[in-house]
């Protein structure tokens, strides 16, 4: 007996309202999650890729600083190799390889066929589309990958162990709402997903904006934060009412987790094989001859036109003459081998006709279109509609199963 | 003004509003099973101990004062409100121990009852002084400390019983409270169950199958067999023998002391073959002195002369017999009416 003991004593203190449950739920299972260390050490290495980013960054910045943009454009654009830090050289030839379009021209061709050179550089734009690409390429490759890895590792636990241990019945039997109890659930991952994008891709625009010569890059790139947080949020939301949902089918963990890695897998190779089958189609074509060459003409020519410098009609029209005169995706940027990697960059200029399948390819197309890299409706509305429907289907699966236990 | 009371309620003092259940007509189908058939009862502030075989609604029944089924017909208020209307108000009114052993592996026992009391509504740092006091209370000792999953079932009891009352809720409801305790364990938590309801009003309802604990703290059982009430009252009115008689227990030759008060002209028989306990006619202050005479005489030392009370479970097994009995009853005739209406 506790020397202590008072015995039991009413208790008359004012309770918080509605909605505190879910910063209680989200708090102690966060608190509860962050005990993993598989947890810390992936977080922790979460942020080691924004180091590298940051480099580019700098080292794109300094090209400015020594006025060696146009050398390195009128290089791009002849097809040579452009020096830089990992992926900035190939952002950066993509980007500057670009002609820049006049009002009422041909989409940066001349009378000749040859590109049109414009011999001024808007530095402002320039650094926008850069950065933009940059931080696209890290939200999408060693963010997105680690992200799903994450999920992985906590989601399938959330929901399933509170149904294994029966801990549903600690929830319901208090003033706690169905939606308060998802969306505490949820509020975990979220967090989980602020300090694996988020953070990191604040953190990395905060560091560009420290290593370049001038803070007023920070007023030309002023709209790439918000746009890092809302291409977080269209990451998170499907993917977390996905792995919830998955968690809520089963009382096994495991199994769960399971699903959720098989789903990326499958819908991965699934989105490869129909592209492959694609590319080879097209080559087959090719060869027999019924359209020689203008499959990489085309490509070349609606990669040209689109214009991350000029108006976006010319982008429009530049799109436009590519579906109308081939409905054949092929890839350029860093080649067929590391296609997901131009793509995930925003570098892949044909339209992915299979992202919608995968959610990986679906939600970097809707992430491109975030950060107006990717603005043809053709690509971006199969990807979001199909991300739509996952998360209106997560959504129904997790509440029809969190209620179940209540209707046995 | 205390709180409202059975008396209150036949007196006309205490609204409906104020009962702390009320259910009327209540109807609830899983597919084509009905679980609860037109189940309509009361609750009174006090200890009520709701008894049934497994399988008769029970847990349903809690479930649907918690609203968290939905019902296929009739009503439920707690304290007047509507637990499918208004979840969120009653269940911050009501604390539950469920039968299942609940708890959120990873969590020691304090922060358990501290995850219950915020999820109440209650702020940070009071939540976890509160939690404290109520673990005292509950003679959790330093195994609060311990994660929930590795503690013993009796220690596990009292945090659910713990995490049930940390907020203050104007009504207890336990299910199966004494499973896994020992003797003593069981009777602190008893004790415990009756401390909430005398000292500090709280309306509390046991769901158990232990009948001798409905018996020693309730003062009213509800008798739910196959989704229907089949018997309630209270523990008096349902324990009082048909005819009238005190229980006299003692050492010694209590046959011979039951012929000598027949012989005096007090009708006393054997309360049972194995039992050390005479019946006798309620025996008026004017005869009090003859038992003790008798007594004497016979050699036997008394050690307790009461009301006799039938035991609880003769109470349930015949009711349980008069529910299959009408059961029986009712599906002949329908299956006669059946008959009857085929060509």
């Amino acid at each position: 007996m506790p020397l202590h003991d008072v015995g039991y004593r009413p208790w008359q203190g004012d309770r918080r309202g509605a909605g505190s449950a879910i910063g209680v739920i989200a708090s102690t299972g966060i608190r509860l999650a962050w005990t993993s260390h598989w947890l810390r050490r992936m977080v922790l290495l979460a942020w080691s890729p924004a180091i590298v980013f940051a480099m580019s960054f700098f080292a794109f910045e300094q090209a400015i600083d020594e006025g060696r943009l146009v050398s390195m454009r009128e290089a791009a654009q002849a097809g040579r190799n452009l020096d830089g830090v990992g992926m900035l050289g190939t952002v950066l030839a993509d980007t500057l390889g670009r002609p820049r379009p006049k009002a009422g021209d041909t989409g940066g061709v001349g009378p000749d066929g040859s590109p049109v050179v414009d011999r001024k550089i808007d530095i402002a734009d320039t650094r926008h589309v850069v950065w933009s690409r940059l931080l696209l390429a890290f939200m999408r490759v060693p963010q997105a990958v680690l992200l799903a890895v994450v999920i992985g590792l906590i989601a399938p636990s959330l929901v399933s162990r509170d149904l294994r241990a029966k801990a549903w019945l600690v929830y319901f039997t208090r003033p706690v709402s169905r939606i308060e109890y998802v969306l505490g659930k949820a509020a975990i991952l979220g967090a989980l997903v602020a300090a694996i994008t988020v953070l990191p891709a604040l953190s990395l625009w905060l560091m560009g904006v420290l290593v370049s010569p001038s803070v007023w890059v920070a007023v030309d790139t002023w709209d790439l934060p918000l746009k890092a947080v809302a291409a977080s949020a269209a990451l998170a939301v499907p993917t977390v009412l996905l792995a919830l949902a998955y968690s809520s089918v089963t009382a096994e963990s495991r199994i769960a987790s399971f699903a959720w890695f098989a789903t990326w897998a499958a819908c991965w190779i699934a989105h490869s094989t129909l592209t492959t089958a694609d590319m080879v189609a097209a080559v087959r074509q090719a060869q027999q001859g019924d359209r020689p060459a203008v499959v990489q003409r085309e490509d070349r020519d609606g990669f040209w036109g689109e214009d991350p410098f000029g108006d976006r009609k010319n982008d429009r029209s530049a799109a436009n003459r590519r579906s109308s005169s081939s409905n054949v995706p092929v890839g350029r940027g860093l080649g067929g081998r590391f296609r997901w990697l131009s793509q995930a960059a925003g570098m892949d200029p044909a339209i992915d006709r299979w992202a919608w399948l995968s959610p990986y390819h679906a939600l970097g197309v809707v992430q491109a279109w975030i950060f107006g890299i990717e603005t043809r409706p053709r690509a971006v509305v199969p990807s979001l509609l199909s991300l739509t429907v996952v998360s209106i289907g997560a959504v129904l699966v997790l509440f029809n199963r969190i209620d179940a236990p209540t209707r046995v | 003004m205390g709180d409202p009371t059975r008396d209150d309620l036949a007196r006309g003092d205490l609204s409906l509003d104020d009962l702390p259940v009320r259910l009327d007509g209540v109807v609830k189908r899983y597919g084509n099973r009905t679980v609860l058939d037109g189940v309509s009862l009361e609750v009174t502030p006090g200890i009520t101990g709701l008894v049934g075989p497994n399988g008769a609604g029970k847990s349903t029944l809690v479930r649907s004062i918690l609203g968290l089924v939905r019902l296929a017909a009739g009503s439920v208020r707690v304290f007047g409100l509507d637990p499918a209307r208004e979840p969120r108000r009653v269940r911050s009114l009501l604390g539950v121990v469920p039968e299942d052993e609940c708890a959120v592996p990873g969590l020691s026992g304090v922060e358990m009852v501290r995850y219950a009391a915020r999820l109440c509504g209650m702020p940070g740092l009071e939540s976890l002084r509160r939690a404290h006091e109520v673990l005292d209370w509950c003679d959790a000792g330093q195994e609060r400390y311990r994660p929930v999953e590795t503690l013993s079932v009796g220690t596990r009891q009292k945090v659910a019983f713990a995490a049930a009352i940390v907020h203050d809720p104007k009504m207890v409801i336990l299910d199966e409270p004494t499973n896994g305790l020992d003797p003593l364990e069981r009777r602190a938590m008893l004790g415990r169950l009756l401390t909430l309801a005398r000292n500090h009003g709280k309306t509390v309802l046991v769901s158990t199958h232990v009948l001798p604990d409905v018996q020693s703290i309730c003062d009213r059982v509800v008798v739910l067999a196959r989704g229907r009430v089949r018997l309630t009252g209270t523990i008096e009115d349902l324990t009082r023998p048909a005819i009238p008689a005190h229980r006299l227990e003692g050492d010694g030759p209590l046959d011979d002391l039951a012929r000598l008060l027949c012989a005096r002209g007090l009708p006393t028989r054997r309360a049972g073959d194995d039992e050390e306990a005479l019946l006798l006619e309620p025996p008026g202050p004017d005869r009090l002195g003859l038992v003790w005479e008798s007594a004497r005489d016979s050699g036997v030392l008394i050690r307790s002369l009461e009301p006799a009370h039938r035991p609880l479970e003769d109470v349930f097994v015949q009711a349980l017999r008069a529910a299959d009995h009408a059961d029986m009853t009712a599906e002949e005739s329908a299956g006669r009416k059946v008959s009857h209406a085929t060509p």
